[in-house]
C-alpha cells in the first residue's frame, strides 16, 4: 500500500477525513457528556464547538451553569441539557448506570433512546457508558454482545481492533458477532470496501488458542458473512497490518491495546533521549524533526478521537479518558459518521434475529 | 396472572433481549451457572421486567433473583399484591 508521498505509511487523515464529509443534506444529533474524562467540561465543550456546524448539531449534558459559562454569545448549534450527577471511577458501572439516573452519561444516552439525539459521545468511566448503553439505547436485536471497537495506528495504515475492554470474557459465537460488526465498521466508519478478517490467537494454526477461539474459528470460516477471513493471526501482526481487522475478547484487547501503547511511547521516548543525548545526535535529530513530526502525528491515537461500541441501536463513541479538544472533536465527528452511515443497518440485517448463520 | 403467563414473559424477555437460548429456560435455570448471564444482563433482566409487570425491583430483591422460578415467584407475589 502506498503511503502519502511516497512514505511507507499513511496518516490518520486517510480514514477521518471522510468523518467531517457533511455535505450529505442530512442533520445530526451529538449529545457529548460534559461531565466525562479528566479534562471535563472545558476541553470537551472546546472539542465539541470546533466540531459543531448546521449538519453537526451539539446537545451538551452536565452541570448547566458551568457549560454556558464556556459558551460564546450567540453560538448555534448547540443545546445544553442540565445533569447534576456523575458516575464515578470507583463505582460498580451496571448498578451506577441503573440508579444514578441524573448522571450525564444516563441523562445523554436516554435522550438518544427518545428519539432526541442520533448519537452520543463520552470521555468518562468506559464500564458505566457500557452498562448504560446496553441499559438505555439497547443492542441491535439478535447482538449477543456489543464490543469496543478501536481504530489503532498501524503500519503502513490503521487498523480495527475489537473488543478491546467491553467483554473480558467470551464464547465463540460473540467472536463470530466480532467479526461481522468489526466488519462493517471497517466498511463504513474506515472506509475500507473489502476488509480482511484476522482471529487473534497463539498461532497460525486453526487448533491453536483457547477453547472458544478454536471454536470461533470454524464459526467464522464458514459464516458466509464474513466476506475474507484470513484466519488466525498473532500479537506481533497487530501493528504490521497483516489484516485491517483484528478480533479477540476484551481481555484480551485491552491489554493488547495498552501494551501497545506502552511501548509506542517508551521505544519514542527512547529515540528522544537519543536525539537530545550529544551535539552530534542533536544535529542529527534537527535533520529529521519534521519527518519524525510526520511519523509522530501517523500514530498518534488522539486522531481517532476514541473508539466506537459496536452493536448498539445508536452510535456510542467511547472518547479516551484524557481527551483534549481535539481528540474530543474527533470523536464527534465518528459519531456522526456512525449515524449517517450504514454501519447500524448493516449490523442489523447481518445479525438480526431473521439472518441465516451460514 | 398465571404462573405459566408469567413465566413465558419471563422466557421472552430472556430469550429477545438478553439473547439466552430458548431450550435452556427452565424454572430451575440458575442465571449465571446454566444461561451464562453476567452482571449487567442482570441489571438489564431486573429494569426490563419493571417496565414489562409495572413493578419495583430494589437492588437487594433482586439480589435473591438467582434462578428463573426466583424470578417468576418474585413477579407473582408483586403482581398479586
Amino acid at each position: 500500500m502506498r503511503g502519502d508521498k511516497g512514505r511507507p505509511y499513511t496518516s490518520p487523515h486517510w480514514v477521518t477525513d471522510a468523518w467531517s464529509e457533511v455535505d450529505d443534506g442530512r442533520v445530526v444529533r451529538v449529545v457529548v457528556d460534559a461531565a466525562g474524562g479528566d479534562n471535563a467540561p472545558g476541553e470537551i465543550v472546546k472539542g465539541a464547538l470546533a466540531a459543531v456546524g448546521p449538519q453537526l448539531q451539539i446537545i451538551l449534558v452536565g452541570d448547566e451553569p458551568r457549560i454556558r459559562g464556556l459558551l460564546p454569545q450567540g453560538v448555534q448549534n448547540v443545546s445544553v441539557v442540565h445533569a447534576p450527577d456523575v458516575i464515578g471511577y470507583d463505582e460498580e458501572p451496571a448498578t451506577a448506570a441503573r440508579a444514578k439516573t441524573g448522571s450525564s452519561i444516563v441523562v445523554g444516552l436516554k435522550l438518544v433512546h427518545d428519539g432526541e439525539a442520533d448519537a452520543f459521545v463520552s470521555a468518562g468511566n468506559t464500564g458505566a457508558v457500557v452498562a448504560a448503553s446496553v441499559l438505555y439505547v439497547r443492542r441491535i436485536p439478535g447482538v449477543k454482545r456489543p464490543a469496543i471497537c478501536t481504530i489503532m495506528p498501524a503500519m503502513p495504515a490503521p487498523v480495527a481492533f475489537l473488543d478491546v475492554g467491553a467483554n473480558a470474557e467470551v464464547r465463540a459465537e460473540f467472536l463470530r458477532q466480532f467479526a461481522i460488526m468489526g466488519q462493517a465498521f471497517a466498511r463504513e466508519v474506515m472506509s475500507i470496501p473489502e476488509p480482511t478478517i484476522g482471529l487473534l490467537s497463539i498461532g497460525e494454526e486453526p487448533t491453536k488458542g483457547t477453547p472458544d477461539v478454536i471454536e470461533a474459528h470454524q464459526l467464522i470460516a464458514a459464516d458466509k458473512r464474513i466476506a475474507h477471513f484470513y484466519g488466525n493471526i498473532e500479537g506481533r501482526d497487530i501493528m504490521n497490518r497483516l489484516v485491517d481487522v483484528i478480533v479477540t475478547d476484551g481481555f484480551t484487547g485491552n491489554v493488547g491495546l495498552k501494551t501497545i501503547e506502552g511501548s509506542a511511547k517508551a521505544i519514542l521516548g527512547a529515540l528522544k533521549a537519543t536525539i537530545m543525548w550529544s551535539a552530534k545526535t542533536k544535529l542529527g535529530g534537527l535533520l529529521l524533526q519534521k519527518d519524525l513530526q510526520i511519523l509522530r502525528d501517523a500514530l498518534n491515537p488522539e486522531e481517532f478521537g476514541g473508539a466506537l461500541l459496536v452493536g448498539m441501536n445508536a452510535p456510542v463513541v467511547i472518547a479516551h479518558g484524557n481527551s483534549k479538544a481535539r481528540g474530543i472533536a474527533q470523536a464527534v465527528r465518528m459519531g456522526r459518521r456512525g449515524a449517517v452511515s450504514d454501519l447500524l443497518p448493516t449490523i442489523a440485517r447481518e445479525l438480526g434475529t431473521s439472518g441465516a448463520s451460514v | 396472572m398465571t404462573r405459566e403467563e408469567v413465566f413465558e414473559h419471563v422466557k421472552g424477555i430472556l430469550v429477545e433481549t438478553l439473547s439466552v437460548d430458548e431450550d435452556k429456560v427452565t424454572m430451575e435455570a440458575r442465571f449465571q451457572e446454566d444461561l451464562e448471564t453476567d452482571s449487567l444482563d442482570l441489571v438489564e433482566l431486573v429494569m426490563t421486567m419493571e417496565e414489562k409487570f409495572g413493578i419495583k425491583i430494589t437492588d437487594e430483591e433482586a439480589a435473591d433473583i438467582k434462578t428463573v422460578g426466583d424470578a417468576v415467584d418474585f413477579v407473582m407475589t408483586r403482581v398479586d399484591a
